[in-house]
């Protein structure tokens, strides 16, 4: 009887000294990512010099233009994300036995800023750029093309090797040593595959994806070096509706920025789900 | 193979850079010189990059020193219901940078802070901070608390215990949350130009080259890559990376 | 900090040594008795307020001439009166009004953190109509004697009444440039273009508006050929265009990428000594050269102003004065500098006159650019900018 209460009590000091553990990073979080939203969230319902309107959604919602900026947003960003988990997964069973040199070639673009991994791209790939003149032609031609394919080819380059690294950080010793245990039971190397590596990589992949997808649906960088010039992406939208009309511009953007966030984060809640226990299993 | 792949295109900034006239056809440059070098660091690049040094590692330390007791939490598994948390901490990375500093740059300004380092840092962490605590919990684990228990058992006091167990069996997980903290800070444009109030910035020197002058963005994007491929570097050879 | 001091210190002494000396005849800034004016006289506070103050200047920071102008002539001519020149180059004029907005909003009246913006057309008209700027201020510069007050492009910006809330710096005129090893002789007018492009298809394009470059080629069009036309010669343009315009530049900078490697036949600016820049940096070949259309070019003013919340409004009024200054004008005319045609009216300059006279010819430089095309009121811009997107570039081919 006493033990039991004895354990409750206890366990509810480590709740509580857990709770305490989280809360400087929490409450940091919360002040400046709650205030900005809470920043944003005001521009946009209150223009400047004005009262509380709702003009700047209903703008949104009546420009066609923004229905396309959603559908090709969300499009790209789906298709950069499941090719660079796909790749990021080939490397990762390819290199995991590999030395430290492949490992650091292949992190390179890790921390390279996407600014400039697009303007590296805009060297490589545009017309008149080095692979045109060393081939004297182009097969295709990426950068500026109306299917975002020059954003899908940047942000796999880009993102593959982050989720690389997460992947491989997960495939330590721990992993080594199932997976040979399972050889030695006499699993096939798809077996293996199935049943070992893929509970041990699930949950950094899916972590790290959604980090990819959130990235690729918010950002302007890569879009505005490589995109097409229509359909615009979310971010490129808000950014053009800011050169436009200063005041009402402004509320526009931080609208359509609000938009893409609750998407990003309903996307996230519904993968988390998804992926049960982030942390793996 | 494929790290070649990885890495050979970043060669092009170095030809780029130091590449006077480099027009279509040619393969080659047509001309090489310092033209890039001379319009890199005149004007307040110099500053700049003190100021992007200086915001990024102090954003940085600052984002371990939080993250530290959650990433603990977490990568211990002490919490029976983990994915609110992580949701909660992630859910800076899913919104558009440019909006953080949107909504933001209202606040310092009333605070009177906007412009400032300390500013600059704050600003920072919203984005550095979820990055640092995600990677830092991978650090911790079962086997690191059986380490910890040991060294109790043989008696080390709590501060030992950190100094000769923790520390060195997290290092390499230190050494990964505190680099991609400096990067993210390092090269944030939206959060720097809106919180900067006018001080120089690195991104925000960098930003009106690209295109304009891809020479010019050449050499600064060097200048950019240094640091981050040093840090890479070093840290990968003292064996210390998860890499 | 002890160095800044003294820096400081020093420069105010030469200063005080410079306005002891002179007290007439050539300095700069009209500095007292010179113009005998009254705006002169009137200005002497505002010099004195300036002394010590660091003006942060925003400004477009992608144009390595316009920078080293401002560093290596504007400001030691300004650290001479006791004003220290902090250039905050920005991508888009747009980002440093949006900073100004962001003030007003968070209620901070005074001590702002922008002190200075080049400026014109949509962010000027926007600005003023917000209540943003400093009211009648540029009126009372010395140097503005120099100007002639009756010429529309100095008295209004994209036709919003200027009222002494921004002064003018530069003049701009949009040009076209060809390779004249490639395409010997350039079109005549708007039809030559689309008679060229019709011969060459993919070789013409522009960039896509709201860019600042495509934006004004579309209301060069609009201003030649009237608005409902100009849309119809678009749509036609269209078909013949660089990759069928599915896909346009999305800035000046990269149409001049195109054009560089020899991707499409014609560049385009409003910075009449684009070719001159773009051949220095090793973008253009040396055989480009600039030209412009029969139909008329668009021609405007660029300006700076000063938000009424400045901190340092008296240090950026002092900078304004300077930028008039006739040897200040004379030195970014000068090809090898900005190659910018000065706002000062000739007429006006009397003795000084012979300042702009060592202007050579440069092949790289128009000396005229044919018939002057108004630009079109600031509040049409944004209307011109959807209707090209929805009408010419969301239409399928």
């Amino acid at each position: 009887m006493t033990g039991t209460r004895w354990r409750a009590g206890a366990r509810w000091r480590a709740g509580a000294r857990d709770a305490a553990l989280l809360a400087p990073s929490l409450a940091a979080l919360a002040l400046l990512f709650g205030g900005a939203i809470i920043g944003a969230a005001r521009v946009s319902l209150v223009p400047l010099g004005q009262g509380p309107t709702l003009e700047a959604w209903r703008d949104l919602f009546d420009d066609p233009l923004f229905a396309d900026a959603v559908l090709f947003t969300v499009r790209t960003a789906l298709l950069s994300t499941a090719l660079a988990a796909l790749v990021a997964l080939g490397l990762a069973l390819a290199v995991r036995r590999r030395g430290a040199l492949v490992r650091i070639l292949l992190a390179l673009p890790v921390p390279v800023p996407h600014l400039l991994v697009a303007t590296v791209a805009v060297v490589w790939l545009a017309p008149g750029g080095l692979a045109d003149r060393a081939l004297g032609g182009l097969p295709v031609t990426p950068v500026r093309d109306p299917a975002g394919m020059g954003i899908v080819l940047v942000y796999v380059y880009k993102e593959a090797p982050f989720l690389l690294l997460l992947v491989l950080a997960a495939l330590g010793r721990g992993h080594q040593e199932s997976d040979e245990a399972a050889a030695a039971l006499g699993l096939t190397p798809f077996q293996r595959l199935r049943w070992v590596t893929w509970p041990t990589v699930r949950s950094p992949l899916v972590v790290g994806s959604i980090v990819v997808l959130a990235f690729a649906l918010g950002a302007f960088e890569v879009p505005l070096a490589v995109g097409p010039s229509n359909p615009p992406t979310i971010a490129e939208y808000a950014r053009e509706a800011t050169q436009g009309d200063l005041v009402s511009g402004q509320s526009t953007a931080a609208a359509a920025l609000l938009l893409s966030a609750v998407a990003s984060i309903a996307l996230a809640a519904i993968a988390v789900r998804a992926a049960r226990d982030p942390q793996g299993g | 193979m494929a790290a070649l792949l990885a890495s050979a295109p970043l060669l092009a900034l170095v030809v780029r850079a130091f590449a006077d006239e480099w027009r279509a056809p040619a393969l080659v440059p047509q001309q090489l010189g310092l033209r890039g070098v001379q319009i890199a660091f005149s004007g307040s690049s110099a500053e700049a990059f003190g100021n992007s040094l200086l915001v990024a590692v102090a954003t940085a330390m600052v984002a371990l020193v939080l993250a530290w007791p959650a990433a603990r939490v977490l990568g211990e598994r002490r919490l029976r219901h983990p994915a609110p948390v992580f949701l909660l901490l992630a859910m800076p990375l899913l919104v558009p940078s440019y909006a953080v500093g949107t909504g933001l740059t209202e606040w310092f300004i009333r605070l009177g802070l906007d412009g400032t380092l300390p500013a600059l840092v704050a600003g920072h962490l919203t984005f550095v901070l979820p990055y640092v605590v995600l990677v830092l919990l991978s650090g911790f684990g079962p086997r690191l608390t059986a380490l910890e228990e040991v060294a109790r058992v043989n008696g080390l006091s709590p501060f030992r215990r950190l100094l000769w167990v923790t520390l060195p069996a997290a290092a390499p997980t230190v050494g990964a949350s505190a680099l991609i903290g400096f990067l993210v800070s390092w090269s944030d444009y939206g959060t720097s130009l809106a919180l900067g109030g006018g001080r120089p910035m690195l991104p925000v020197v960098l930003l009106p080259f690209v295109g304009a002058d891809p020479q010019v963005a050449a050499t600064l994007a060097l200048l950019f890559l240094a640091p981050a491929v040093g840090v890479l570097a070093a840290a990968t050879r003292a064996g210390r990376m998860p890499l | 900090m002890s160095l800044r001091f003294l820096a400081s210190v020093t420069a105010v002494t030469l200063v005080g040594v410079a306005l002891a000396a002179c007290g007439g005849g050539d300095s700069d800034v009209g500095t007292g008795r010179a113009a005998g004016k009254p705006t002169a006289a009137g200005f002497a506070p505002t010099l004195a307020a300036a002394r010590g103050q660091t003006v942060r200047w925003w400004m477009y920071g992608g144009d390595d001439k316009v920078n080293a102008y401002v560093d290596d002539t504007v400001a030691p001519a300004a650290r001479k009166l006791g004003v220290r020149v902090e250039r905050v180059p920005v991508v888009d004029t747009a980002d440093a009004v949006q900073r100004v907005v962001a003030e007003r909003r968070a209620g901070k009246t005074s001590n702002g953190s922008v002190d200075l913006i080049w400026i014109n057309g949509e962010n000027f008209a926007g600005g003023k109509k917000a209540g943003l700027w400093l009211k009648s201020w540029a009126k009372g510069l010395p140097n503005s004697r120099y100007l002639d007050p009756k010429d529309p492009t100095i008295r209004t910006d994209f036709q919003v009444p200027v009222e002494g809330q921004e002064s003018p710096w530069q003049r701009a005129a949009f040009v076209f440039a060809h390779d004249s090893d490639r395409v010997r002789t350039p079109p005549r007018d708007l039809d030559g273009l689309l008679a060229f492009a019709r011969e060459h298809p993919g070789r013409v394009t522009y960039p896509a508006p709201p860019d600042f470059t495509g934006s004004a080629f579309v209301r060069q069009v609009v201003a030649a050929k009237g608005e409902d036309a100009a849309f119809a010669y678009l749509r036609e343009l269209r078909s013949v265009s660089y990759r069928r315009g599915e896909t346009y530049p999305k800035s000046e900078a990269e149409l001049s990428r195109l054009f560089g490697d020899g991707q499409v036949d014609f560049a385009m600016s409003y910075d009449p000594a684009f070719v001159n820049s773009g051949v220095r940096k090793g973008q253009f070949p040396r055989t480009a050269r600039p030209f412009s259309l029969a139909d008329g070019s668009l021609q405007n003013t660029s300006f700076v102003t000063i938000p009424a919340n400045a901190a340092h409004r008296e240090g950026a009024q002092v900078i304004a004065d300077l930028l008039l200054t006739p040897r200040l004008q004379a030195a970014k005319a000068d090809p090898d500098s900005i190659g910018n045609p000065t706002v000062l009216d000739l007429d006006r300059l009397a003795g000084r006159r012979g300042l702009f006279a060592e202007t050579e010819d440069s092949k790289y430089l128009l000396s005229d650019y044919g018939r002057t095309l108004a630009e079109l009121p600031a509040n049409r811009v944004e209307d011109l900018e959807k209707r090209w997107t929805l009408e010419v570039l969301r239409q399928s081919p």
